[in-house]
């Protein structure tokens, strides 16, 4: 081809390619062959992902036929104590010890009402997201940095400081971080656990009292701490950035089921949704949605399913429609 | 820190691409030729393809609309002659960055309907082979074997899926979704050779 090739010409190609790669697996930073397709014009590379993005895109459509992908569940291993300790250095293994005394005096506390989501400045540099219905206590000291999280889920941005540990208390349960990013829910129900997504970094997660508890936590992966045997989850960039799309004031459906969706939508609104159907609340959902939007989502059901919505001033009632 | 090649995909695929019927429409309406909207489009992705990591990125869809508009305006400054009313329309359009949210919610909402309608348009054979594949994530191997074809056959037919997709996708706006087959006789695609 003398001419120069058009966008949509390369397009094509990169379509093969990305077929091909999906089909055998290749190594796309290490195939000799696809590399020198790439070199061969600067425009391929940009047609290239587009073309593996749709390919990842289509894989969204699984959720529909309620296959959900297998979630990778690691055995919670017993961490190696000296191994541990040689990771954290000296110094804050011994600002862990003695810190404990420095954390009573005067926090300040940060509360949200009911669908209400605030992000705060802390005096430190660090940032915090608080999702709805939750309270928290931030005590901001010279050798320490302590939130505690009394109800509710929050996520933090942390500012590096290696001399001033940043702990978060939820219950029983720790996670301590130096310069990173995660988030901490409490569960509604007793005994429900804390779950712990980090975004950023790597954080150490404990149970109060428990030292055999200890576990480090890498961005990417997710714990719930329940109890000494909390199983480390490992989960996708994309799936943890939608579990905290509330920070948006978003709500990302991605294959849950409606009766799963309706619990997520009444965590923000007084007025509750209802899905009164058994089969229809096993139904799964792909969405984007505005939190203190359940109008939305029903509407969106009601389309989507043929699903019928009754509304009142308490609740969004969804049901499945009669075919009579 | 650098992220992995399936991190940036995955990316690219759950906040970009939707986003690109957008862009392409709101490019239209800018005035752009369609063969500039095309390279405005792939030039995108390009400087995407060059990221080593997209954590930066907030929102894919305000990044693209930006990307986009960035690039466009270069392009128009290169040219030799400067149609001015197009460099004002593009500068005024300025305001899609801040995305208003219902149309956000619309566009997450018939995302489900869009993978689904996207599939369902392509021919029965390549349909098919799509539906195992992404659906129900059987390999290669094992849709030769169902289907009674040599590998080489799904993958020719899967190489054909995605290339019609990637054109429907590029085609169909969020406002208006004809099935792909439609779009197909609306525009009919150059073929080559």
């Amino acid at each position: 081809m003398s001419s120069i090739p058009s966008a949509s010409e390369i397009d094509e190609e990169a379509a093969d390619w990305a077929a091909r790669v999906d089909a055998h697996g290749l190594d796309v930073e290490h195939d000799p062959e696809l590399q020198a397709w790439l070199r061969g014009d600067a425009r391929r590379a940009g047609a290239f992902l587009r073309a593996q993005a749709a390919i990842s895109f289509l894989d969204r459509g699984r959720a529909l036929a309620s296959v959900t992908p297998p979630v990778e569940t690691i055995v919670a291993e017993r961490p190696n104590r000296r191994a541990l300790l040689a990771g954290l250095g000296g110094s804050v293994a011994a600002a862990l010890a003695g810190g404990v005394g420095f954390w009573s005096l005067r926090p300040r506390r940060l509360d949200t009402a009911l669908g209400e989501i605030r992000r705060v400045p802390l005096a430190d540099g660090s940032l915090v997201a608080i999702n709805t219905q939750t309270s928290l206590d931030v005590a901001m000291k010279a050798k320490s940095r302590r939130i505690v999280l009394k109800q509710g889920e929050a996520w933090f941005q942390v500012a590096k400081d290696p001399k001033r540990p940043f702990v978060v208390a939820a219950g029983v349960a720790r996670i301590r971080a130096v310069g990173t990013a995660f988030s901490v829910r409490r569960g509604d129900e007793p005994g429900a656990g804390v779950d712990v997504m980090v975004t950023e970094g790597v954080v150490e997660t404990w149970i109060e009292g428990d030292e055999s508890s200890r576990r480090r936590v890498s961005a990417g992966s997710r714990v719930i701490l329940v109890g000494t045997a909390s199983p480390v989850v490992a989960e996708t960039p994309s799936e943890i950035e939608r579990s905290l799309a509330w920070r948006n004031g978003e709500i990302a459906l991605d294959g849950e089921s409606l009766e799963q969706a309706a619990k997520l939508f009444n965590r923000y609104n007084s007025r509750q949704i209802v899905i009164e159907d058994p089969v229809l609340a096993r139904e799964r959902f792909v969405g984007l949605f505005q939190t203190n939007e359940p109008e939305s989502f029903a509407a969106a059901v009601a389309a989507t399913l043929g699903a019928v919505v009754a509304d009142d001033a308490q609740a969004i009632r969804i049901s499945r429609a009669h075919s009579s | 820190m650098k992220q992995s090649r399936a991190e940036i995909v995955a990316f690219v695929g759950g906040q970009i691409l939707p986003h690109e019927a957008d862009v392409r429409a709101w490019l239209r309406r800018t005035g752009s030729a369609s063969a500039d909207i095309d390279d405005v489009i792939q030039e995108t992705y390009c400087r995407l393809a060059a990221l080593d990591s997209v954590a930066h990125i907030a929102s894919g869809r305000a990044y693209f609309f930006r990307t986009a508009r960035n690039i466009a305006i270069e392009k128009i400054r290169r040219a030799r002659i400067v149609r001015i009313d197009c460099v004002t329309e593009i500068d005024a359009l300025n305001v899609v960055d801040d995305e208003p949210s219902p149309e956000r919610v619309v566009a997450g909402r018939r995302e489900l309907g869009r993978v689904q309608q996207l599939i369902e348009g392509l021919p029965e054979r390549c349909r098919q082979i799509f539906t195992l594949r992404r659906i129900h994530g059987l390999s290669q191997k094992e849709i030769a074997a169902r289907l009674g074809v040599t590998e080489n056959v799904v993958e020719t037919q899967s190489a054909r899926g995605l290339r019609l997709i990637l054109r429907a996708l590029s085609e169909a706006t969020t406002q208006d979704q004809p099935a792909v087959g439609k779009t197909h006789e609306l525009h009919p695609v150059r073929k080559r050779d």
